[in-house]
């Protein structure tokens, strides 16, 4: 199928590619594998939960007084998104900051009970192990700019996923699926287990590195939505006074509109007027679908803070939806435990692939041309020419 | 499984965990319930399929 010159050229982007991206892959993978299970670590480390009561049973009480208790908790704070849990429907959640415009990392978290409206606790957000684990696998603790880094990173492991495929095909030609020669040499051993994990987890791999470097376009296609649909939706407003920030129309209220226009969707997020996700004169209440698929397809209902008016709602525009879809496929987050439990195992293979490809890289620098001549006879041609070739 | 060809021989598992994991990583989003199990199914008999090489393997030697 491949020429040797080819499949030289292949072997080539796959060692180089890797070589640049196994130290940071393997740092992706270590403390990707914690976080696969965030939600179980929080919850075990939360000092109490909020009422579990079923939905429907008790009302809820209203947002003004949530977002009141917040102040009062908090006073020289303002409350910038509003946001619900996932699970618990008894939960509501604040993110307060210093003012509407302090940067993204300037926020503290409220938990709030959703029927009684009062303050349950205060999170610890920018602490601890799951701190730590997060801001290396997202950043390094380097902004947007470590985060781009990974991202690249993310490709490299992509052309070397793409490449590795191209390269199993010269060298399993002769072979029977999943064969591991453990009696030859070590390096032989490694060979063949690094080609099998390698060929089984592919899809995975893929699947995983691909929605990775989607996600650390996260800052990209936020600006290109504000600037796009946002900007469009926004636009009869962009010449209006900046609004009094004391007489805002009730948020419960224009909540309740949101939910009117939209009565099979759910409440996900709402952002204050002001904030990056709307303009300044919009409350804007992300709604999301009842389905695991559509759940994370949010749609903003834009509703005018003055007057209460629901000023606009639409779909997001495909690039956005793409960013949504990408995060479950990249956390796992979404069928349960099982599901967890089966990426991290494939995370674990991930981590062989990538100590055993170094590792074979590390003993091939090693072995001697003579080593590398008694083990001729038992490769396949392309690989037996790679290796007069290369070494 | 039984592949006769050289091409399917080489390439017949690959596609078909490949095409296992596809839908595997569909079902969960599509669905619950259901769905996730089918979901669970196919994911773990990636991780099945390198045990039970391994474990050949290890019989062999």
């Amino acid at each position: 199928m491949a020429t040797l010159k080819s499949a030289k050229r292949w072997f080539w982007w796959h060692k180089w590619t890797s070589l640049i991206c196994t130290l940071f892959l393997l740092l992706l993978c270590l403390t990707g594998l914690p976080l696969v299970f965030h939600e179980e670590i929080d919850d075990f480390s939360k000092s109490k939960r909020g009422e579990t009561v079923p939905p429907g049973s008790r009302e809820n009480a209203s947002l003004d007084v949530i977002i009141a208790n917040g102040k009062k908790a908090q006073p020289d704070k303002v409350t910038r998104y509003v946001f619900w849990d996932d699970e618990d429907p008894s939960i509501v959640y604040l993110s307060l900051s210093d003012s509407i415009t302090a940067p993204p990392d300037n926020y503290k978290i409220l938990q709030m009970n959703a029927y009684t409206g009062e303050l349950e606790e205060q999170l610890k957000v920018d602490e601890g192990f799951m701190h730590i684990m997060l801001q290396l696998h997202t950043d390094l603790f380097l902004g947007i700019g470590g985060k781009l880094f990974l991202g690249l990173m993310g490709i490299l492991f992509i052309i070397a996923i793409i490449s590795g495929i191209v390269l199993y095909g010269p060298i399993m030609k002769k072979y029977d699926f999943g064969m591991i020669r453990n009696e030859k040499s070590r390096r032989l051993k490694w060979l063949d287990m690094h080609n099998l994990l390698g060929i089984v987890a592919l899809f995975w791999t893929f699947v995983v590195g691909f929605t990775g470097v989607i996600n650390t376009l996260s800052d990209v296609v936020l600006g290109l939505w504000q600037q796009g649909q946002l900007a469009e939706m926004t636009a009869p407003y962009r010449n209006e006074k900046p609004l009094n920030p004391d007489s805002l129309y009730s948020l419960d209220l224009a909540t309740k509109t949101a939910v009117k226009a939209a009565p099979q969707m759910g409440l996900r997020i709402i952002a204050m007027p002001g904030t990056m996700f709307t303009s300044k004169h919009h409350y804007a209440v992300f709604m999301k679908g009842n389905t695991p698929l559509t759940s994370r397809l949010l749609v903003p209902a834009l509703i005018d803070a003055k007057t209460g008016q629901l000023t606009d709602m639409r779909k997001m525009p495909w690039y956005v939806n793409a960013l949504f879809l990408s995060e479950p496929l990249h956390f796992g987050d979404y069928g349960g435990l099982p599901l967890k439990i089966i990426w991290a195992l494939l995370d674990l293979i991930t981590i062989v692939i990538l100590i055993t490809g170094l590792y074979l890289w590390i003993s091939r620098l090693k072995a001697s041309r003579a080593q590398l001549a008694r083990l001729d006879n038992r490769l396949p041609l392309t690989l037996k020419e790679e290796v007069n070739h290369e070494f | 499984m039984n592949f006769n060809t050289p091409f399917l021989r080489l390439w017949g598992m690959p596609l078909v965990l490949a095409l296992a994991t596809l839908v595997g990583l569909l079902a969960a989003l599509i669905g619950d319930g259901l769905w996730d199990a089918l979901s669970w199914l196919l994911l773990s008999s990636l991780v099945l399929v390198v045990v039970w090489y391994i474990a050949k393997a290890n019989r062999k030697a």
